[in-house]
């Protein structure tokens, strides 16, 4: 047999695809041709030596094949998160304003209750001052009438004190009552939002206990100043 | 039982995306293996593999199944292999051999360091020298054979030429091979014994 033609019959043994056929024919060649035995020695040697190259740890490519779902536990996380946020922002009575082209933020109660506060005492001061000229209108032709009684007229005028004193201690006992509350309504918000956000920062019940003690702490001290 | 190559094609072109997923998972680290081979370098196998599969990807919709996915996806990582060695080649014509001969490092490899020169393994460095030597049709042809496993009837299929074509080739090139490694003072010419009278 021609040794080109054997050639790619060679190349089949060589790498083991020859049929049991081809295999002898080939075989039977080699016995004969010394050039050819050779060459396919040397090939043979050769694959072993091409086995030594090997491929180094390839790092995978960042492979953009398929594009895929943004996954949704973060979204779910930053919506939670953003409830929580609302939740806390208007349990703690924040405000956010949009005013002549001006966002305002308004956090806490603190503005309010200052607010209500002074508007209690107005109230208080308007309804003495009504009181005081109802009573002088009721006294006055009374007075008028009884000039001549000084006794009736001092008589008016320690009535007179006395209710506002009464008025006074009214208005100081409704200012601790609104005061007091709206402390109690501050803390629990703070609690509220205080465990919200513990509970999403994945922070552990230890945690959260010793974040509610320091903000009793907190609120302590503010309370002392 | 996984599901097959023609399975997954299936399924992807029904609708289902994830099938790529698997195709991708079974097939990647053999065509950046390959890629590696003929390129010579981690950084385009891992480029080359990924633009390969990109562009399967976009493709495997339309695919026709006129050859198995994997020589199609084969078919893909050469064709990729070829325009960028054309580039590559536009940049720096210099002859491997004549490099060779000045007895200088062949460009396409980082120097190596002095612990890595120390560290090397000669026999594995020859061999990546010599068959990055070879000619692209050569060294493909070795590569698919000889590196990745591949039938003589799956390399005709991926590189589209007659079986007979590819036999020559890989002859041609294993003949290449041996002068190379011989001239680097390797001798893959085992003595023969003399044939008994």
């Amino acid at each position: 047999m021609d040794c080109a033609i054997v050639r790619d019959e060679m190349m089949e043994v060589l790498y083991a695809e020859a049929t049991p056929e081809t295999a002898r024919r080939v075989e039977e060649h080699l016995a004969i041709c010394v050039t050819c035995r050779d060459e396919m020695a040397g090939l043979r040697h050769l694959r072993r030596d091409l086995g030594a190259w090997k491929v180094p740890p390839l790092a995978r490519s960042a492979h953009p094949g398929r594009p895929r779902r943004p996954s949704l536990v973060p979204l779910a996380a930053a919506a939670g998160f953003v409830l929580a946020l609302g939740a806390g922002f208007a349990l703690s009575g924040s405000e956010l304003r949009f005013e002549r082209g001006v966002f305002t933020l308004r956090l806490g109660r603190g503005a309010d209750a200052t607010r209500e506060l002074a508007s209690a005492e107005e109230r208080h001061r308007r309804e003495i001052d009504e009181l005081r000229a109802q009573l002088a209108s009721a006294v006055r032709p009374a007075t008028e009438s009884a000039a001549a009684d000084p006794g009736t007229v001092e008589q008016f005028q320690a009535l007179l004190r006395e209710s506002e004193e009464r008025q006074a201690r009214r208005l100081e006992s409704s200012l601790r009552d609104l005061s007091a509350r709206t402390e109690t309504q501050r803390r629990y918000d703070l609690a509220r939002v205080s465990a919200g956000l513990s509970y999403l920062d994945g922070k552990t019940g230890q945690h959260v206990a010793r974040t509610t003690e320091l903000m009793g702490y907190v609120l302590q001290a503010a309370e002392k100043k | 039982m996984a599901a097959t190559d023609e399975e997954l094609v299936d399924a992807f072109q029904a609708g289902d995306l994830s099938a790529f997923d698997d195709l991708l998972r079974r097939w990647e680290r053999r065509i950046q293996a390959a890629i590696y081979r003929v390129m010579g370098t981690e950084d385009e196998a891992r480029d080359l593999c990924q633009e390969t599969f990109l562009k399967a990807y976009r493709a495997l919709g339309g695919f026709k199944r006129e050859a198995r996915f994997s020589s199609w996806l084969y078919q893909i990582a050469l064709n990729l292999c070829r325009d960028r060695m054309r580039r590559r080649k536009g940049r720096t014509l210099v002859s491997l051999d004549a490099l060779d001969e000045e007895g200088l490092t062949p460009p396409r490899r980082q120097d190596p360091s002095p612990l890595d020169l120390v560290e090397a393994d000669t026999l594995s460095r020859a061999v990546a020298a010599a068959i990055e030597g070879l000619p692209d049709e050569q060294r493909e042809v070795i590569v698919l054979k000889e590196y990745q496993d591949l039938t003589f009837l799956e390399i005709a299929e991926i590189l589209d030429v007659p079986l007979s074509t590819v036999k020559t080739r890989l002859y041609r090139g294993l003949g290449q091979l041996r002068l190379r490694l011989e001239r680097q003072g390797i001798r893959s010419a085992a003595p023969v014994p003399a044939p008994l009278p």
